[in-house]
């Protein structure tokens, strides 16, 4: 039933996509659609501030159209803006929230947007302080509160990221957006034990999602230790289970835990030497090279003969 | 089986449409006037600790359902986070509960707003419900096309205090209660799926008092952790990832 699901939104996604480039192409030659193909790009959440600029700004530029918009003409200076700022015409971002904030006055949403100019324009201390001042109305303003993570991070103070994280996530502790954010800062800073207790947490989240069960165990990998090397081959073999076998990282994965139990074990683990799974996997791996980059199976066949596995 | 009864037409025209056209109007007014009764938000944003409550609470489910997929050691950690009685994230203290109680029936504006529902509620059913009885009591005022047992009497036939008619007809009064309480579909539809006139379900929230306490969902919650065992999953997946990979080197 899931899977069903899944494949049933996975394709409605790809039609969107298809309708989007439809679209887009359909605008940039002028053939219409221009607020169909803005909408849908909001809708679908697509990143293309390049297209998004010239298509709304030829919107804006143009009265009638414009006003045939009524009410929802400011979306549409909305998106411009945020567009604008994404391919750095800051001028053009300007303009726009000059025009919203003159027609929006207090506006919390306006008030984002200004303070992601300041953001566009690296005047962090500006934007920190404009981001405070929404927070200090609003307390719950999720997004607010990831731009200013996004601040510390842009200037590379990791550090203040995390605590910025970990105060975001004592309000919104169900978000595993943010979890997954503090896991990734947190391998970026060597801090395995703490990125460890994150992947649990997504994995309690979301069991079914085979990325975070890979990159919990790469963690418990790099941490080392017989205990943690164990654990890691487990969830590998979980993300070997849920992806079907297609995983190739999983199945070194397999393979290099293998390996390292038994440097740490010298022979001593019968449980490890009965186990089948770490043969499947080298087996696998190397069927795999065999089909897709046959030029580099004799290098994976020696490598996983120095490992003893195959 | 009783004979069938002829219906003056004047009945659909004076009775039948004009309650229901009444009652709609009456609906619609309700909204408004429940709208512009009801006390503006003092704060725009929620109650930082409900919040972090619904969350605690999201985070401890999660935790419940899935934890077999963790190791013992992780699970282990979390539940004492969780549960501890000196400062675990679900316990509760005994005052704590009662003080969120005593705020919540201490707390006037709360109070008010009840009354004032209350109120916007009572009042025009009370004229309405009057003006039924005076105008159009005691005859029937419409056919059901499909028959009925008998258990519909009591429902269809309020006013009516005779055995020998059709069940399938229905009195001037209970067609006004059918448009009490069926008309909820329309209103859904005319005024938008948060409106303030359901009925039925105001009558229902009316027993509930003060609405709910949020300590008790963590206290549930605590309960359902301190209860349970830990059995890892993650050593059978093994078994399942080795017969996944025999599969592929079957193909």
């Amino acid at each position: 039933m899931a899977a069903a699901v899944a494949a049933v939104a996975a394709a409605t996604t790809a039609e969107d996509e298809a309708r989007l480039l439809r679209l887009e192409e359909q605008a940039e030659h002028g053939g219409g659609g221009a607020w169909d193909y803005l909408c849908l790009a909001r809708r679908l959440r697509a990143r293309r501030p390049a297209h998004v600029l010239r298509v709304g700004l030829a919107l804006l530029n143009n009265a009638s159209a414009r006003s045939g918009l009524a009410s929802e003409q400011w979306t549409l200076y909305e998106q411009v803006a945020t567009a604008a700022m994404d391919c750095q015409r800051l001028d053009v971002a300007k303009d726009c929230i000059g025009v919203l904030s003159k027609q929006f006055p207090g506006s919390t949403r306006v008030a984002r947007l200004e303070a992601l100019l300041f953001e566009a324009k690296s005047e962090w201390a500006e934007a920190e302080r404009a981001y405070t001042q929404i927070l200090e109305i609003n307390p719950f303003d999720q997004i607010v509160h990831k731009r200013k993570i996004a601040i510390a991070k842009a200037q590379g103070n990791m550090s203040l990221a995390i605590g910025y994280l970990n105060k975001y996530l004592e309000l919104f502790m169900a978000d595993h957006d943010a979890w997954r954010e503090l896991a990734e800062t947190y391998v970026s800073l060597q801090m395995y034990k703490q990125a460890a207790f994150c992947y649990e947490e997504l994995i309690l989240s979301q069991p079914t999602i085979p990325l975070y069960h890979i990159a919990y165990a790469e963690v418990l990998y790099t941490m080392g230790g017989l205990e943690n090397l164990q654990t890691a081959k487990k969830y590998y073999a979980s993300t070997i289970q849920l992806t079907g076998g297609k995983n190739t990282r999983a199945l070194f994965g397999v393979c290099l835990c293998t390996s390292a139990i038994n440097q740490l074990t010298k022979g001593r683990n019968k449980e490890e030497e009965g186990s089948e799974l770490q043969r499947l996997a080298a087996e696998v791996l190397l069927n795999n090279y065999k089909q897709q980059a046959p030029s580099k199976a004799p290098l994976i066949s020696s490598l996983l003969k120095n490992m003893k596995l195959s | 089986m009783a004979e069938d009864l002829v219906l003056d037409t004047a009945i659909r025209d004076w009775v039948l449409i004009p309650l229901s056209v009444v009652m709609v109007l009456i609906g619609v007014l309700r909204y408004f006037v429940s709208k512009l009764m009801r006390s503006p938000a003092t704060s725009p944003s929620p109650d930082p600790k409900l919040v972090k409550e619904g969350q605690v609470v999201i985070r401890a489910r999660n935790l419940r359902t899935n934890a077999q997929f963790i190791p013992a050691k992780a699970f282990k950690a979390r539940k004492v986070y969780y549960t501890n009685e000196e400062n675990g994230l679900l316990h509760v203290p005994k005052e704590d509960a009662q003080k969120a109680q005593a705020a919540m029936f201490s707390d006037p504006n709360m109070a008010m707003d009840m009354m004032k529902k209350n109120l916007s509620m009572i009042v025009p059913q009370t004229l309405t419900f009057a003006w039924v009885n005076f105008f159009f009591s005691g005859f029937v005022a419409a056919k059901i096309p499909f028959p009925l047992t008998q258990r519909f009497r009591g429902m269809l036939q309020n006013g009516i205090d005779l055995s020998t008619v059709d069940v399938s007809y229905v009195s001037s009064r209970s067609w006004y209660f059918l448009n009490l309480f069926g008309l909820r579909g329309l209103f859904s539809l005319i005024l938008g799926e948060e409106n303030a006139t359901d009925d039925a379900q105001k009558m229902m929230q009316m027993g509930g008092g003060f609405g709910f306490n949020p300590t008790m969902s963590l206290g549930a919650e605590k309960d359902s952790l301190d209860i349970m065992q830990h059995d890892w999953a993650l050593p059978k997946m093994e078994r399942h990832a080795e017969d996944v990979l025999k599969q592929l080197l079957k193909k």
